[in-house]
C-alpha cells in the first residue's frame, strides 16, 4: 500500500491528422519552476527544478492542468501554441486528490483567440482518442492517438492514498505532457496524468466525471475534495456468508467490512451491512456497479457528488433491505498517510533537537521506508496504528527528525530518525505538545523518551535554552518554528 | 537480552594482551586422526505448503573430542534423518546418530555404534586459549581426500547472537582466505583447537570460542540439562551524563540504562525496572558503553555474563542504581524457547504445524514461514506480519495464528485471494494458537464459521459453513491437493491464559 507503481508522467498521443476546429491552439505549455522542501531538515527547501508540463483552456479564462503540473512552484510560465512569448501564471485552485488544477494568467489578452475546449463525457471503450501536449524531446505539440481500453477505479500515484475513476488507453507516455487535454469529437473527453513504469503501452487520463466534479466543488470558490465512502467495502460472493446475512444468493449486494470513525458512515453504516444499491447504483456481489456500461468498484457511487452530500443506499441488514443516507466527506484525518504539496513541514527546534510531523513525505525523503526497526515503527505508526489501535493513534506523530550537534546534545547516543513518545512524562500527540513540554519545563534536566522500546536522552534544560540561538544561527535557521 | 537497536557500538574489540608469538606450523598429518566428515540427509519443509518435504543433504566437519564422541556445530542436524562420519577424507562411510545436542550453543555431540571406527582415531586437544591480537591460526578440513589447512589471522572477541537462536554469547572473529567455511571446521594453535567455525561472510570467518565450548560440554557431561540463559530486558548505553544525572547517579559516569523490562511468561516479578542503572554484574564493573572486562576476553558486552559459566535458572548479582541510590539485585536468568517468542526464530526437529478448514490453510506466524519469501526476506514479506517481530510474547498474545493462503474451491468461493491476515477470533473466541484455533472451530455460531482477522485495510472478517459440508469440502480439498492430513500439530502449546 505504500509503494505505488505508478508514476506520475506525461501522456503522448501520435499525430492527429485533421480536426474540424483546431484545440491545439487552446493548448497550453507549462513550464514550473518548482522548490519542494527537505522533509527531514524542514525549515530548508531543496535546489530549484524546472519541469514541463501541459494544460488547455478552458471557460472563464483559465487553464487546466494537473495538480502535479504545478505543486511546489515557485513559477509558472505558459507559452501558447506556436508563440514564444512566456507569460507567468498563477494557482487559482488546486486539487491534488484528483490532480487537477486551474491557472490564471493576469494579462488577460493571453486568451485572445484561444477559444476555451468544451467538456465532453465518458468515453466508451474501444474508442479512441487523441491527446495533445507537449512531452519532453521536443519543443513543439505533439499528439498522439490512443484507444479507450479499460475504465475502473485506480490509484492516483500524485496524491497516493485515492483511487478513482481512471481511463487507460494504450498510448505511449512520456514525461511533460501531463495535463493535457485528451480530445475525442472535437470535445475534451480527459486529462493526461500518469502512466506506470515498466508497462509500455498504458497511459492514464482522468475523464469527465473526476473533472465535473472538481469543476462544481469550486464553484464556491473553495476546494473541498473528492468525498469517500467512509467505509471498506468487499465482495461479498461466498454462499455461507451470504446465508448467514440471510441474503439471496442473487449476485447483488456487496459487504460493509468496516467503518471509518469520524466519517458520514460512522454513525449509519456498520461491519456487515450489505450494500445493495448506492444511489441509482445497483451493487453487484463482486462489489462494483455498472457505472456507463463499465463495471467499476462500488465505492465511486460516493465519488461523484460534492462533500457534505447526502447518498441515498439501500442496505441489507438484519435479514432485510432498508434505505439509508451517507453523508459523503472528503477525508483529512489520513493526509499523512498520502503525499502532501504546498505546505511546509511543521517543525519545531529546542537545543539542536528537530521536531517535526511523521508523515509520508518524511518517511519517503529520510530513506525510512523499508522493514528496519526505524522504518518499522513509523510505518506502523502512520499507516497501521489507527486500525488496530484507534484509542492510541496520535493525532500528529512527531519524530525527531535530527540532532544538530552542539556541546548540548554532543552526548546523545541517538542523532535522530526516531518516534518521540514522551516528554517529561507527557505523551506527545503532536507537535504543539512538544512545544509546550518544552516552554512550560520547570526541570533540570528534559527527559525525552523514543519509540516502542524506551530509549531516552535527557537534555540540560537551562543550557538548552541558552544554546537555542546560537543553533539556529550556526544552521542557519530564521525561526525556531513552523506551524 | 538485546541491546537497544539504536546504539550499535557495543561489539567492541577485543584488546587482549598482545602475545602474539608465532605459533609453530603443524603439519596437517597432525590432525588427520581426529578430524572428521559429516554427511546429514535431513527433512527440509516447505512453509508455503507445508504438508511438503524433502530431502536435503549437508556436509560438514566434526573433531573427535572424546570417548566415542564427535564434537559439531549443531547447524544443519536439525529434521536429519541419516547422519554418516567418514574419517581419512574418503573411503567408507560409517553410520552415525546424534547423541547430544544444544540449537542454542549451537553444538553438537555424535556418536557411531561401530566400534571398528574409533581404532585408529584421537580425541582433539580441548584445552586451547583465547589468542592474542594478530596471532596466527589454521583452519583445518579435509577436502577433495586432502586435509586442507589454511592460514587464519585472530581479529577480535565479540558478543553477538549465537547462530540460529538469539542467546549471545562470546565468539571469536577470524580474517582467512578460505572460501566456503563455517561448517564446524576446527581452528588450531599450538596443537590445540581454539574454535569451531559457524559461518563465513568475505574474509571473515566467525568462529566458536574453545572455552565456551569446554564450559557447554562439561556442563552437558555434569548433566545439567537446563541449557543457556539469557537476560530479558533491553538497556542503552549511558554515554550522555545529563540522563545519568536525571537519574542522580553519584559519582563517575558508569552503568547502562534499562529501557525496556518485557513480561516474564514465567510469572516471575521483573527484578529490573526501566530507568534503573546497571553498575556492576557478577562483580564486573559495566561501563557507560555497557563492556566489562573479561578475564579471559578483554573488554566485552555485559550480555556474555549470561552466558558465561552460568546457565538458565542461575542467579546473577547485579549493583543496581535506583530511586539515587546503589541496590544490590539477583536476576534469575530465564531459559531460551523457540516457543517463547511471539515470532519463533526457529522451528527444529518438527514439520511445520498447519490446520485447512474448508480450503483456508492457517498456520502459526513463525521466521522460517517469513523467510519464504527469500532471501531478501525482511523487506519483501508483508510488512505487518515481519513487524510482529519487533514485538515480545505476552500471556494474552504469547503467539500468532495467520490465514497463509485458500486452496481454491467452490466451498470457499470468493475468499481465493485472502492471505496473510492475523487471526483475532474464531467464533467468537480469542486465538493464538492452532490449538485453541482447533478448538474454537468446534463450537461453531449457528451453523458457521465466523473468522475475525486483526483489523487491517484489506478485509476483516470471512464466514465458512460449518458442520458436514465443512468436513465433505475439507475431505474434498485435500484429495485434490495431494495432502494428507488436515491438521498437522506438533508445537507444545505456548502460555497459559
Amino acid at each position: 500500500m505504500f509503494l505505488k507503481t505508478v508514476s506520475v508522467c506525461a501522456v503522448f498521443f501520435a499525430t492527429a491528422l485533421c480536426f474540424a476546429i483546431e484545440p491545439e491552439r487552446s493548448v497550453i505549455q507549462i513550464q514550473t519552476y518548482r522548490q519542494s522542501p527537505d522533509w527531514s531538515a524542514p525549515w530548508r527547501f531543496d535546489a530549484v527544478q524546472r519541469s514541463g508540463g501541459s494544460g488547455f483552456v478552458i471557460r472563464g479564462k483559465r487553464i487546466m492542468t494537473n495538480a502535479h503540473v504545478v505543486s511546489w512552484a515557485r513559477q509558472i510560465i505558459l507559452r501558447k501554441y506556436q508563440d514564444a512569448k512566456p507569460h507567468i501564471a498563477q494557482v487559482e485552485f488546486v486539487a491534488h486528490d484528483c490532480d487537477l488544477a486551474i491557472l490564471t494568467v493576469e494579462d488577460e489578452s493571453f486568451f485572445d483567440g484561444l477559444p476555451a475546449l468544451e467538456f465532453g463525457e465518458l468515453p466508451p471503450v474501444r474508442s479512441t482518442a487523441v491527446t495533445y501536449g507537449y512531452p519532453a524531446g521536443g519543443e513543439e505539440i505533439s499528439y498522439t492517438r490512443g484507444v479507450v481500453s479499460r475504465i475502473e477505479l485506480s490509484p492516483y500515484s500524485h496524491i497516493g492514498n485515492r483511487r478513482l475513476l481512471t481511463v487507460q488507453t494504450d498510448a505511449v507516455i512520456n514525461p511533460g505532457n501531463s495535463g493535457g487535454p485528451v480530445i475525442q469529437d472535437d470535445r475534451v473527453v480527459g486529462v493526461a496524468f500518469q502512466g506506470i513504469p515498466g508497462l509500455e503501452g498504458a497511459g492514464f487520463f482522468i475523464p469527465p466525471p473526476v473533472i465535473q466534479r472538481f469543476l462544481k466543488d469550486i464553484e464556491d470558490k473553495r476546494y473541498d475534495g473528492v468525498p469517500l465512502a467512509g467505509a471498506g467495502i468487499t465482495p461479498l460472493q461466498n454462499p455461507a456468508y451470504r446465508a448467514r446475512l440471510k441474503l439471496p444468493n442473487n449476485n447483488l449486494g456487496a459487504r460493509v467490512d468496516r467503518v471509518r470513525s469520524r466519517t458520514g458512515a460512522t454513525n449509519v453504516l456498520r461491519a456487515d451491512d450489505v450494500l445493495l444499491k448506492i444511489g441509482e447504483f445497483p451493487v453487484a456481489s463482486d462489489g462494483t456497479v455498472l457505472y456507463q456500461g463499465n463495471r467499476v468498484f462500488c465505492a465511486l457511487g460516493f465519488q461523484l457528488g460534492q462533500s457534505g452530500d447526502s447518498v441515498p443506499v439501500q442496505l441489507w441488514r438484519d435479514g432485510h433491505a432498508q434505505d439509508a443516507q451517507v453523508t459523503v466527506e472528503a477525508e483529512t484525518d489520513d493526509q499523512r498517510e498520502g503525499n502532501q504539496y504546498d505546505v511546509q513541514p511543521r517543525y519545531f527546534v529546542f537545543g539542536g533537537l528537530v521536531f517535526t510531523s511523521l508523515s509520508r513525505d518524511y518517511m519517503r525523503d529520510s530513506g525510512r521506508e523499508g522493514a528496519e526497526t526505524a522504518a518499522g515503527e513509523f510505518n506502523y505508526e502512520l499507516f497501521f496504528r489507527s486500525r488496530e489501535e484507534p484509542e492510541m493513534t496520535r493525532e500528529e506523530p512527531v519524530v525527531l527528525s535530527s540532532v544538530l550537534s552542539d556541546p548540548v546534545n554532543a552526548n546523545f547516543s541517538t542523532r535522530g530518525r526516531v518516534l518521540v513518545d514522551r516528554i517529561n512524562g507527557i505523551r506527545i500527540e503532536k507537535i504543539a505538545d512538544v512545544i509546550c513540554a518544552f516552554t512550560t519545563s520547570t526541570n533540570t534536566h528534559d527527559m525525552i523518551e523514543f519509540g516502542k522500546r524506551g530509549t531516552f536522552e535527557c537534555l540540560d534544560h537551562a543550557e538548552a535554552v541558552r544554546a537555542n540561538d546560537k543553533i539556529l544561527k550556526t544552521y542557519g535557521i530564521s525561526q525556531d518554528r513552523h506551524l | 537480552m538485546k541491546q537497544c537497536p539504536l546504539f550499535t557500538l557495543l561489539v567492541l574489540i577485543a584488546t587482549l594482551p598482545s602475545f602474539a608469538e608465532s605459533p609453530p606450523i603443524i603439519a596437517p598429518s597432525a590432525w588427520e586422526k581426529s578430524v572428521l566428515r559429516i554427511e546429514v540427509a535431513r527433512k527440509a519443509y516447505d512453509y508455503y505448503q507445508p504438508w511438503n518435504r524433502r530431502n536435503d543433504r549437508a556436509m560438514k566437519t566434526g573433531i573427535v573430542v572424546g570417548e566415542r564422541q564427535i564434537l559439531a556445530t549443531a547447524q544443519d542436524l536439525s529434521d536429519q534423518t541419516l547422519v554418516r562420519v567418514q574419517k581419512n577424507g574418503r573411503g567408507k562411510w560409517t553410520t552415525a546418530r546424534v547423541e547430544w545436542i544444544d540449537y542454542h550453543a549451537n553444538l553438537a555431540l555424535l556418536t557411531a555404534e561401530d566400534a571398528a571406527f574409533w581404532s585408529d582415531l584421537r580425541p582433539a586437544n580441548l584445552s586451547g586459549k583465547p589468542p592474542g591480537e594478530g596471532a596466527q591460526l589454521q583452519i583445518v578440513r579435509w577436502r577433495e581426500g586432502k586435509l586442507e589447512n589454511r592460514q587464519a589471522e585472530f581479529t577480535q572477541f565479540t558478543v553477538r547472537e549465537s547462530e540460529g537462536s538469539a542467546i549471545n554469547h562470546v565468539q571469536m572473529e577470524l580474517d582467512s582466505e578460505i572460501h566456503d567455511a563455517g561448517s564446524g571446521e576446527p581452528v588450531v594453535a599450538d596443537l590445540r583447537i581454539a574454535g569451531i567455525t559457524f559461518s563465513q561472510r568475505g574474509r571473515a570467518c566467525r568462529v566458536i570460542p574453545v572455552s565456551f565450548i569446554r564450559s557447554v560440554l562439561e556442563a552437558h557431561k555434569s548433566g545439567n540439562q537446563r541449557g543457556l540463559g539469557y537476560f530479558h530486558f533491553y538497556w542503552q548505553p549511558a554515554e550522555n551524563p545529563a540522563s545519568l544525572a536525571q537519574l542522580q547517579l553519584i559519582g563517575e559516569p558508569r552503568g547502562v540504562l534499562v529501557i525496556d523490562v518485557p513480561e516474564r511468561l514465567d510469572g516471575s516479578a521483573p527484578v529490573l525496572k526501566p530507568h534503573d542503572i546497571i553498575l556492576q554484574i557478577d562483580g564486573f564493573d559495566v561501563d557507560m558503553q555497557g563492556d566489562y572486562t573479561d578475564p579471559e576476553f578483554g573488554p566485552l558486552t555485559l550480555e556474555n555474563l549470561s552466558t558465561r559459566g552460568k546457565w538458565a535458572g542461575d542467579d546473577v548479582k547485579m549493583k543496581i542504581w535506583r530511586d539515587g541510590k546503589p541496590l544490590d539485585v539477583t536476576y534469575r536468568l530465564p531459559g531460551y524457547d523457540f516457543q517463547n517468542s511471539l515470532v519463533p526464530i526457529a522451528v527444529r526437529d518438527q514439520p511445520p504445524d498447519y490446520l485447512i478448514v474448508g480450503g483456508l490453510v492457517f498456520q502459526p506466524l513463525t521466521t522460517p514461514y517469513l523467510q519464504r519469501w527469500g532471501a531478501e526476506w525482511e523487506r519483501t514479506a508483508p510488512f505487518r506480519l515481519n513487524y510482529y517481530r519487533s514485538d515480545e510474547a505476552t500471556k494474552t498474545k504469547p503467539s500468532l495464528v495467520i490465514l497463509s493462503q485458500v486452496l481454491p474451491d467452490k466451498f470457499n468461493i470468493g475468499y481465493q485471494e485472502y492471505r496473510s491476515f492475523v487471526v483475532n477470533q474464531v467464533n467468537g473466541q480469542r486465538v493464538t494458537s492452532l490449538t485453541e484455533l482447533q478448538a474454537a472451530l468446534k463450537q461453531p455460531k449457528d451453523s458457521f464459521h465466523v473468522i475475525d482477522f486483526v483489523p487491517n485495510e484489506s478485509l476483516q472478517r470471512i464466514v465458512l459453513a460449518a458442520g458436514e459440508a465443512e468436513r465433505q469440502a475439507t475431505q474434498r480439498i485435500l484429495q485434490r491437493f495431494g495432502i494428507t492430513d488436515a491438521v498437522q500439530i506438533t508445537s507444545k502449546t505456548v502460555a497459559a491464559k
